[in-house]
């Protein structure tokens, strides 16, 4: 019989001792295994959304007050400058505005607002977005007043104007032109495109016009986004120069995104776009905004890794203790094998199959766990996570849209009715996008692959090796005269 | 040869100095069956130690088959216990998770026997000392005290060692079971021509080795 198999069959000695060892290793190397599933799937998604990143900087007014036309406007001479810098490929400007439909009853909205009681507030545009119709649920909230006015079915929502250099995108939500021609974004004319949504809602065509700003709008024609985006859906892009004549904000821009030729480049183009705009703007790189996206994450993954490291000196602790208690019984035994010839290599490495037996019969029990316990336990840690992170988010974001409307949602996926703290700040964009990437937390997939196995079965490994390290010390120490004292 | 000079062992003890044995020198000749006796505490288990290379002396020197092995090295130490020397102890101190087969195997596997070699010579020398096949599959806790013996016996011969130790071998067997397992001792010696140097309290068992060496407070009296 060899060392090996002697450590084996040394492992069964106490059948029940034993078992129980192992169920308590498996518990241990188990919840080792769920934090290092959970560990993998966030670090994945970190990577991934790191991955999908953009080169691309968001530039906005900086120092919005709520319902005040104090604060810092962009201009376009500003921006002038942000595409002179070196590595900068392009700056989309854009301008928003919104627009209540004549006769409904609406909010008014804050600073770059052009909305007022006036008719020049009034479109004779109808939003294709629909409240209380099985989507997110909204809340408006009067600028003025603070208080909350739920919407009621007789509130029609304002529709949305985007003046833009690139009428390529809207709300960050790609468009596709189904019907008529694209509007050129520098020239300054009363074209406009609508969403399919809002053409049907207001049986429009291409060639037809409707009335908004006091003046008369041709749609030029009609798009679809992407992905459906209820925010492209109720927008009408006009070119940027157009809405800025209309609302009466010449040279006024409300955000900006800088495309830089390169990854590489964009935290330098980022440091000089700050210092070239100072405190005029607020600066975000995508890079940023992707940190910051991915901030629940982080936490989630601190805290699996904290417990991996927790677990495996658990594991390690519980094998130590063991393999003490187990050389202290065996110290005469010990002795009679070194009396007998038996070297001090060959006797620790028979107490380490052993205590390795232990331990992978742990990590079998553990694996099994691990795999059944590794979405659910990943799933809670991300959602408890993402769902603190999108509250807080949800307070702090200045958001990219402006208006009264603030759309919420849980990392769940449950919808909350909260209303907004303010009033003129919120915005379309900026939740909706936050809360995109705050669902596609939710669905952070844990994954049980083979590479997690073979790193459950070296942490068994290594808690064996950890666990027996002791137990080897004391076993050198025996000298083979204990042999020689009577029990 | 067993060659004993000028034995010296102390051991610290609270504030104290003790003296195991003091200044031993004795000569035993190859193939000779010698006894230790003495009263409890006179160091007969100490020297026994001494000899096995189980403990270090204070000073003097043990030489057996013209090594000494006060000089030799941990490794050398190792070696020297497996091949040279075979113990039998008062209590056995069988392993109990092998079988009798596997703890006369033991020996012979650390001293890198091959595997068929050594299941054949363990099973020669448990036949010589009276087990059956069965009681050679058996482990030592389903032995009786007397097969245990033998089986400690038939381990201690299992390297053909120059020099046994016997610890009190007969001390937990009745009378009759302790002179066969004395007897037993006797004749597989004087058959593998094996130098055998037995602690004893029983003068008896004493009187029939070739030579009495008696011990009394570390010092060697006779």
């Amino acid at each position: 019989m060899n060392p090996v198999s002697r450590g084996i069959r040394n492992a069964f000695r106490n059948v029940v001792r034993s078992g129980s060892i192992v169920l308590i290793l498996g518990l241990s190397i188990g919840l080792s295994l769920t934090m290092l599933i959970a560990q993998k799937a966030v670090d994945n998604k970190i990577k991934s959304v790191k991955s999908s990143i953009g080169n691309t900087i968001t530039i906005s007014p900086a120092g919005f007050q709520p319902g005040s036309d104090e604060g810092n406007a962009l201009t376009t001479s500003d921006l002038k400058k942000v595409q002179a810098l070196a590595h900068v490929q392009s700056v989309e400007e854009a301008l928003t505005g919104r627009q209540s439909t004549t006769g409904s009853s609406s909010p008014s909205f804050g600073r770059f607002d052009s909305s007022d009681d006036s008719s020049s507030s009034t479109t004779s545009l109808t939003s294709p977005v629909t409240l209380n119709s099985g989507g997110p649920r909204f809340f408006a909230q009067g600028n003025a007043s603070g208080s909350d006015n739920a919407a009621s079915a007789t509130f029609s929502l304002p529709i949305s104007f985007l003046g833009t250099n690139n009428p390529g995108s809207v709300s960050g939500t790609t468009i596709t032109l189904s019907k008529g021609k694209a509007i050129d974004g520098t020239a300054d004319t009363n074209d406009a495109l609508i969403s399919k949504a809002m053409a049907k809602k207001n049986n429009l065509s291409v060639g037809d016009t409707f009335t908004a700003y006091n003046a008369t709008l041709t749609v030029t024609g009609i798009f679809t986004s992407s992905s459906n985006n209820q925010s492209a859906e109720g927008t009408v892009v006009l070119s940027l120069p157009a809405l800025q004549r209309l609302s009466g904000q010449s040279g006024v821009v409300s955000s900006a995104v800088a495309t830089v030729d390169s990854l590489d480049n964009l935290s330098s183009v980022t440091s000089k776009v700050k210092s070239t705009l100072g405190s005029s703007a607020d600066v975000t790189s995508a890079e940023e905004q992707a940190d910051d996206t991915v901030k629940p994450l982080n936490s989630v993954k601190t805290v699996s890794t904290f417990s991996l490291i927790g677990s495996v000196i658990a594991g390690a602790v519980i094998i130590l203790l063991v393999m003490v208690m187990i050389v202290r019984e065996r110290k005469k035994e010990i002795g009679v094998v070194k009396a007998i010839g038996g070297s001090n290599v060959r006797i620790v490495g028979e107490f380490m199959v052993e205590a390795l037996t232990l331990a992978v019969l742990g990590a079998v029990i553990g694996l099994i766990i691990g795999v059944i316990g590794g979405q659910p336990v990943t799933k809670m840690l991300v959602d408890n996570s993402s769902s603190s992170g999108a509250q807080t988010t949800s307070f702090q974001e200045p958001g990219g849209d402006r208006g009264g409307f603030t759309i919420r949602r849980s990392g769940a996926g449950d919808d909350m009715q909260t209303p907004p703290t303010g009033g003129g700040q919120g915005g379309f964009g900026g939740r909706l996008r936050t809360n995109a990437a705050t669902r596609s937390f939710s669905n952070v997939k844990a994954q049980v692959g083979p590479e997690i196995l073979l790193e459950g079965f070296g942490a068994a490994v290594l808690i064996a090796v950890l666990g027996s390290a002791l137990a080897a010390g004391m076993i050198a120490k025996v000298r083979p005269s204990t042999v020689m004292r009577a029990e | 040869m067993v060659e004993v000079k000028d034995l010296v062992k102390t051991f610290q003890s609270g504030d104290g100095t003790v003296t195991a044995t003091s200044n031993i020198s004795f000569k035993v000749p190859d193939g000779q069956f010698a006894s230790i006796v003495g009263r409890s505490g006179s160091g007969k288990s100490t020297l026994l130690s001494l000899l096995g290379a189980l403990d270090e002396p204070t000073s003097g020197s043990i030489v057996v088959g013209n090594k000494d092995i006060t000089t030799l090295k941990d490794h050398e130490l190792i070696a020297y216990r497996g091949k040279s020397i075979g113990f039998v102890f008062q209590n056995y101190n069988l392993v109990p998770s092998l079988t009798a087969l596997e703890n006369v195997m033991l020996p012979m596997e650390f001293a890198k026997v091959p595997k068929h070699a050594r299941i054949e010579r363990a099973k020669n020398l448990l036949a010589e000392v009276g087990l059956d096949e069965t009681q050679m599959q058996r482990k030592p806790g389903r032995l009786s005290g007397g097969q245990q013996q033998r089986v400690a016996i038939a381990r201690a011969l299992a390297n053909k060692p120059a020099l046994i130790l016997a610890d009190e071998p007969t001390g937990n067997l009745d009378a009759a079971t302790g002179k066969m397992i004395f007897d037993l001792l006797h004749t597989l010696s004087r058959k593998e021509n094996t130098t055998i140097i037995v602690v004893t309290h029983d003068l008896e068992i004493a009187g029939k080795t070739d030579k009495t060496f008696k011990l009394d407070d570390g010092k060697l009296i006779k």
